[in-house]
């Protein structure tokens, strides 16, 4: 069991600030989507250090991404 | 420029790795617009997963200096021992592991070599090593380089501390602070390493501290841009490391915010030959867009 962030796709959708993604320290892991308007996280890849969650929470006020516990799949 | 000619041949698309297919569909392989770091997160990067620590600000600098580069498919990134070579490794950039701190000395062969071998290509040389691999132990080839005028870019990624041999105290630790190696507390101010570069004849030296993605991508590109033409750059950055500093995670940017208005303050010193010849390209730049 690991901590990864996840973005509540429908919160962010209705801001248009990318700025998340601009201070993930792994490379290809919280990509923005163009179509869904939203950012997403690649979980496998997410190292769980929760930088996003400052940016979007602290500075931000938005509250968009949430830590989450999830089980490696078998 | 982009990095046009790393588009495959036709028919040949299908037998190469997914990595490389994946970076020619939607990363920056084969398309000739300029990698843009402030659209970071919404293309695929040059640099791939890596091994360092969770919310580790070196990693950070790291992909923001991969997405900045002017010249991608023309440039050679060396390396030394130290956190940031792990992740500096993982890209789809030619990269040069030295051993501990000779990372100028080669860097200045190799820029010679290249003059030689492409004189009519511009190749770009970049060593990015740690306070450990330019300030102490690589401290006099560093400067040897710097004062030789070697055309090529360094850039320190100062995390302040030994960090992936627990904890020993650099000469670029603040005065005073206890480190798990260095229980008694550093006795010494940090060096002035952006105060040296100046000195020994860098004709570009930035300090920064990554809290703005555009202002990062522009000094490095600055720093890669004039070195070029006029003579050695150097850029000296902040990157905490959270391990051995203790610091949470999720904090490490706003510990960043906080250095930054303490002691890492933007500072930008270069020469007059070199902000008239900057001025003009950022010009054409923005005339072009």
């Amino acid at each position: 069991m690991y901590y990864v962030a996840k973005v509540d796709e429908e919160k962010c959708s209705t801001y248009n600030c990318k700025q998340c993604t601009l201070f993930c320290p792994e490379a290809n892991t919280l990509m923005f989507d163009e179509e869904k308007n939203t950012a997403w996280v690649n979980e496998p890849r997410c190292k769980g250090c929760a930088l996003c969650v400052y940016v979007c929470s602290d500075l931000l006020k938005r509250d968009c991404i949430q830590m989450v516990m999830v089980t490696a799949e078998d | 420029m982009g990095l046009r000619y790393l588009q495959p041949a036709p028919g040949f698309k299908e037998y190469l790795p997914k990595d490389y297919v994946d970076l020619i569909d939607f990363g920056p392989f084969g398309k000739t617009d300029q990698l843009d770091a402030t659209k970071l997160g919404q293309f695929k990067e040059i640099v791939e997963e890596h091994p360092m620590c969770a919310g580790c600000f070196m990693a950070y600098f790291v992909r923001v200096f991969y997405a900045s580069l002017p010249n991608p498919e023309d440039t050679i990134v060396l390396g030394t021992a130290g956190c940031a070579r792990l992740a500096l490794s993982q890209a789809a950039v030619p990269f040069i592991y030295g051993n501990y701190g000779d990372t100028n000395a080669v860097a200045s062969g190799l820029t010679r070599a290249l003059k030689l071998r492409f004189p009519d290509k511009t190749k770009d040389v970049v060593a990015i090593a740690g306070d450990g691999g330019l300030m102490d132990i690589g401290f006099s080839m560093t400067m040897h380089s710097w004062f030789r005028k070697e055309k090529f870019t360094t850039i320190m990624v100062d995390n302040e501390v030994y960090g992936n041999t627990g904890g020993q105290e650099s000469g670029m630790s603040p005065k005073g602070v206890q480190l798990k190696m260095a229980p008694k507390g550093k006795k010494f101010d940090k060096i002035p390493a952006t105060e040296l570069a100046k000195q020994a004849g860098c004709v570009y030296v930035a300090k920064l501290a990554p809290t703005n993605v555009k202002r990062m991508a522009k000094v490095i590109r600055r720093a890669i841009l004039a070195a070029r033409e006029f003579g050695p750059t150097f850029i000296h950055a902040y990157t905490s490391c959270n391990i051995e500093y203790s610091i949470p995670t999720e904090e490490v940017l706003k510990d960043a915010r906080e250095r930054e208005k303490k002691d890492f303050g933007f500072e930008e010193y270069m020469t007059d030959e070199v902000r008239q010849y900057l001025e003009e390209i950022e010009k054409k730049e923005k005339a072009n867009k």
